[in-house]
């Protein structure tokens, strides 16, 4: 049997929190993010797929593949990343440490917002030419993440250093919080309950480089955020960020959908194995 | 061939081994059980917030049959594919409401068992609730 559910699924965008993929399900999952542009810049789609997969229940292993499109120019490939997400104790904890490794092979037209680290800087270049201009990236992260009563209390800080550029190393920052609408599961299926829904919120921003630490000239958001499981394995989640600073987008719309596979690991293994 | 097609080919050929890689080690066939897997004293003392809310046992039903089933199978037996815990057994059913509780929380990791701290306290002890109700047949099941 295909198929699951993932009960109150987290609702950040950017956050991680400590709880892990299911070892052996696969997350087929689509992220839009549309950034509304101050007057003087352009406004963009940037859509990615992300495959999520719970090698075991301490290691979750993400393939992203994303573009983009601004207005006024062609869509682009904008490249794939790779994450690896480690968490080194196996019990819950007051804290839980989650350490976050991701190879980033992307080129400078990628707008997916994913993380926002270091300086905020608009590139008078076009896609055309940002898209030439090829990174490869190593992000780290140490992810906290605690369960207080129904509440998920989340905080992220991210390392980044760009590997194809003598750039200095980048630093980030993400918190969040987030609760199910409903503590108690009702007896009966139902799409519209409290209990089907989580809502929270998000901050994030950049915290400047090795070149200059600090809130100088960063991005920061301000995100609320909700997800809805529409079915026993099925989720949508929906976000407006608010630009903080001169340096952010004014508004960054976010749109999630996620359809979970359990069991996949076991099924394609058995494939290989001849077994039914 | 170029040095960065190279570079880019052993980065796929690599890429592809770790994703096969982690198909096999997720299968998970070496379980057995932990003897080591026990709840601390204070969580095993601890009393479910629902004992004799038994309507309450239905939403842990559901919950069962969405989070629960992949594993332990529809009748809460186990499957033997997944070298799961059978959890009509006398030897998980003598375990207090708290040990319990805590299992479905931390889970065992390394052993197969997911953590269920992503859901809300109470839908954990609604699970105790429903695990409360299972009986072999014919000694009274639901």
């Amino acid at each position: 049997m295909l198929g699951g559910s993932r009960a109150q699924e987290s609702p950040y965008f950017v956050t991680y929190t400590h709880h892990m993929e299911e070892p052996g399900s696969l997350d087929v999952e689509t992220w839009s993010t549309l950034g509304v542009p101050r007057s003087g810049q352009r406004s963009f789609f940037a859509p990615y797929v992300e495959f999520e997969y719970g090698v075991t229940g301490r290691w979750t292993s993400e393939l992203y593949l994303e573009g983009q499109s601004t207005a006024g120019a062609d869509a682009t490939f904008t490249g794939w990343r790779w994450e690896n997400r480690f968490r080194p104790c196996a019990r819950e904890h007051k804290i839980n440490p989650v350490l976050y490794l991701e190879y980033e092979g992307i080129n400078e037209a990628s707008r997916i917002e994913k993380e926002i680290v270091g300086n905020a800087g608009a590139s008078a270049e076009s896609v055309a030419e940002l898209s030439q201009t090829h990174a490869h990236e190593l992000e780290t992260k140490l992810i906290l993440s605690s369960t207080v009563h129904d509440w998920n209390v989340a905080e992220n800080f991210i390392i980044e250093k760009n590997l194809s550029h003598q750039e200095g190393i980048e630093f980030g920052y993400s918190l969040g919080s987030y609760r199910p609408l409903a503590s108690l599961a009702s007896g009966t299926n139902c799409r519209w309950c409290r209990e089907n829904f989580t809502v929270g919120g998000e901050l994030y921003g950049g915290l400047g480089s090795t070149n200059g630490f600090g809130l100088h000239d960063t991005a920061h958001y301000l995100a609320p955020v909700v997800a809805w499981q529409i079915s026993d394995n099925a989720t949508v989640r929906f976000s407006s960020a608010f630009g903080l600073t001169r340096g952010s987008y004014p508004v960054l719309l976010r749109f999630g959908y996620s359809y979970e596979i359990r069991g996949f690991g076991s099924k394609v293994a058995s494939l290989f194995r001849g077994k039914p | 061939m170029t040095h960065s097609t190279s570079w880019r080919s052993t980065l796929l050929a690599l890429l592809i081994t770790l994703v096969l890689s982690c198909l096999i080690l997720a299968e998970n066939t070496s379980y057995e059980s932990d003897p080591g897997w026990k709840a601390p004293a204070n969580a095993a003392a601890r009393a479910n917030p629902l004992a004799g809310r038994s309507p309450a046992a239905a939403g842990g039903r559901k919950l069962f049959l969405r989070e629960c089933v992949e594993c332990h199978g529809q009748d809460a037996r186990g499957l033997e594919k997944k070298h799961s815990a059978d959890l009509l057994l006398p030897a998980v059913q003598a375990q207090s409401d708290g040990s319990l509780f805590w299992k479905i929380t931390n889970g065992n990791p390394d052993r197969g068992m997911p953590s269920f701290s992503k859901l809300p306290e109470l839908q954990r002890w609604q699970l105790v609730l429903y695990i409360r109700t299972l009986k072999f047949p014919g000694v009274g099941h639901e």
